[in-house]
């Protein structure tokens, strides 16, 4: 399906999607990058994705607005949740919205890219 | 629809109690080194101490008694001697009378002439060795009257001699006769005069005792009024100074307590205690400033790990990247790359930075600050706390903004406190307007408003209470404005809060300028 190998990158941090793009495209995967959180909402009413991957603190709508709309209007997709400050709380939040993961930052793209893999087969299934 | 709740005002607690003049602690390191200044100051004026104060006023009081009773004692004994003199002289005057009268007569007897010469006798003794008791007039008569004293002797012996052989007195010569009566009636005078003048003079001794006591009593009333004024001013007034310190120290001016007198007394060791214990207050004050500024640097923590965790991160995923596809870039990606790793480095050291700069110990010296430069920095500071609150601000300060005395760490502390307590009024993110401006009376003052829930009415006496907090707890020490004050206090200003429930609240802290001198 090729539905499953859509990504979409949202964080504020622009070096974050310039990255990912690359790397993702690199494994077979369609990537949309968006630093704005309102324009990425919009964006998710359109079209719904395998696998998004957000930032949790941003201006506008926080990740966690984000992962909330997701689990209402395209359940089948897999959130993976990036932040640069994670606490318990945070990620106990992100777990029960039902995230697929929560990934601190710095990460390593390598392994973002395989755990974006792993979601994408987890969408799939 | 329910009316809006007009907004509160309050100002900071104790403001006016002490003018920026009263305030001469800047906070220089040296605490110890002025401590011990202040306590020479104190000390080096020479001592008048109460209790002396209060023996030399007891010793004066019994030295005057004294002397009026020695005077006393003296007129008396004057009196006494005057009077059995005068005793003397009147029965002497008496008796020659007598004589002359007899004699003239004839029917002088043995027994009159006897007395007449017990009497010439008598004053004639008395009058060699107690004539200092007299007038001075008097005494200048004394002589002449001892002469005719000294004749009337001789001759009444005569004719005392002639009684004893014959039974009855003998008559004198003519010649002798004559000078007898001459001397008689000399001697009558002179004593009349002496007797009059010392009679008066007597009289005026006796009436000057009546009199004395009740002018002994006049004085004395005086020495005591003026003994009990010099103590209660002595001890009233440094009970007075005392009262304004404390009430200084409460408004929260630590200044230590300089000399205002010439000598130095009991009160004078009060001060140099209460001077050790304002240096104790001081330290503390430094410790609690410091503890409140790690406080809040506790309160950036999240924002500061987010900040830096995002060029970290960015760092991180270009430099991966770049190993990972060294052999397929092109030279112009590499350097896109490696530009980001350059640019995200800088960013982090900013950060690391500004945090540095805040937390930095800095002198506390008062110095001309630019204010703007201040809000600025301190903005950055709070710059992710908004971001991640979705805060927005909005700063005007027009660009002569005239410079403040201050110190600029630690305006920076205020002015992050009032950003924080702003963002955090305002949980569903909201704008903060910053603005600064010259005010008159030679102030600028700086204005931080928020759209936040405000403070209610009751509330607001006491914000400025040190462990005064309506946070949860672990979320604020309750110091943030208690300390904000006292340093704005220091820097000679002050703060009033102005708010309204469910509207916002806004700060205005307002500041000398440095110019002023």
């Amino acid at each position: 399906m090729s539905e499953d190998r859509d990504v979409m990158v949202l964080d504020d941090e622009p070096i974050v999607g310039d990255r990912l793009r690359p790397a993702l495209e690199k494994e077979g995967f369609t990537v949309e990058v968006f630093t704005d959180s309102a324009m990425a909402i919009s964006r998710l009413k359109e079209k719904s994705f395998g696998v998004l991957v957000t930032d949790m603190k941003m201006r506008g709508p926080s990740g966690m607005d984000v992962l909330r709309f997701v689990r209402e209007k395209a359940p089948k997709t897999q959130v993976i949740v990036i932040t640069g400050y994670a606490t318990i709380e945070t990620s106990h939040e992100a777990s029960a919205w039902g995230a697929y993961q929560f990934v601190a930052k710095p990460f390593k793209l390598k392994e973002l890219v395989k755990l974006v893999d792993k979601a994408a087969k987890a969408a799939t299934a | 629809m329910k009316p809006a709740d007009p907004p509160a005002t309050v100002r900071a607690p104790g403001a006016g109690s002490a003018g920026p003049e009263g305030r001469r602690d800047r906070k220089d390191p040296n605490l110890a080194e002025r401590l011990r200044e202040a306590e020479a100051a104190l000390v080096r004026r020479p001592r008048l101490s109460i209790r002396l104060r209060m023996v030399a006023s007891l010793v004066l009081c019994f030295l005057a008694s004294g002397a009026f009773s020695l005077g006393a004692f003296i007129l008396l004994r004057k009196a006494e001697v005057k009077l059995h003199l005068l005793q003397t002289l009147e029965r002497l005057d008496d008796r020659l009378l007598r004589v002359r009268a007899l004699e003239d007569e004839k029917i002088l007897s043995r027994a009159d002439v006897d007395r007449a010469l017990d009497g010439v006798r008598q004053a004639d003794a008395l009058l060699r060795s107690g004539s200092h008791a007299l007038q001075e007039a008097d005494r200048a008569i004394v002589p002449a009257l001892l002469l005719q004293l000294g004749t009337c002797d001789r001759l009444l012996s005569v004719v005392r001699g002639a009684a004893e052989v014959g039974g009855r007195p003998g008559a004198l010569s003519a010649r002798d006769g004559a000078e007898l009566r001459r001397a008689e009636a000399e001697g009558n005078r002179l004593l009349e005069v002496i007797i009059r003048r010392e009679r008066s003079s007597l009289d005026g001794i006796l009436r000057f005792a009546e009199t004395g006591p009740l002018v002994l009593l006049g004085l004395q009333l005086v020495l005591f009024v003026g003994i009990i004024l010099a103590f209660a001013k002595a001890l009233v007034n440094p009970i007075r100074r005392f009262e304004g310190y404390t009430a200084r120290i409460a408004a929260g001016d630590f200044s230590f307590i300089t000399p205002t007198r010439r000598y130095r007394d009991e009160f004078s060791d009060l001060a140099v205690g209460v001077n050790q214990m304002l240096g104790e207050l001081q330290a503390q004050q430094h410790r609690l400033v410091k503890g409140a500024k790690l406080a809040v640097v506790g309160t950036l923590t999240s924002g500061i790990a987010h900040e830096l965790n995002n060029p970290l991160n960015n760092v991180a995923i270009t430099t991966e990247a770049l190993m990972e596809d060294l052999p397929t870039l092109s030279d112009k990606e590499k350097w896109r790359l490696l530009q980001d790793i350059y640019f995200e480095t800088e960013r982090a050291s900013e950060i690391v930075k500004s945090l540095l700069d805040f937390t930095r110990q800095e002198k506390g010296e008062m110095v001309a600050v630019d204010l703007a430069d201040v809000l600025g920095s301190t903005l950055r500071l709070a710059q992710n706390e908004m971001n991640l609150n979705n805060v927005s601000f909005t700063c005007q300060m027009p660009p002569d903004l005239p410079r403040v005395r201050g110190a600029a760490n630690q305006l920076r502390q205020v002015f992050l406190n009032l950003l924080l307590n702003a963002i955090q009024a305002m949980p569903g993110g909201g704008r903060v307007w910053v603005s600064a401006g010259p005010q008159d009376e030679g102030k600028v003052c700086v204005e931080i408003r928020d759209e936040g829930t405000g403070i209610p009415a009751e509330v607001l006496p006491r914000i400025f209470d040190p462990f005064f907090t309506t946070k949860e707890p672990g979320q604020g020490t309750g110091l943030g404005l208690s300390v904000s004050l006292s340093i704005i206090r220091t820097f000679g200003g002050d703060m009033q809060v102005v708010s309204s429930l469910g509207r916002g609240t806004t700060v205005h802290t307002c500041l000398p300028r440095a110019d002023e001198g």
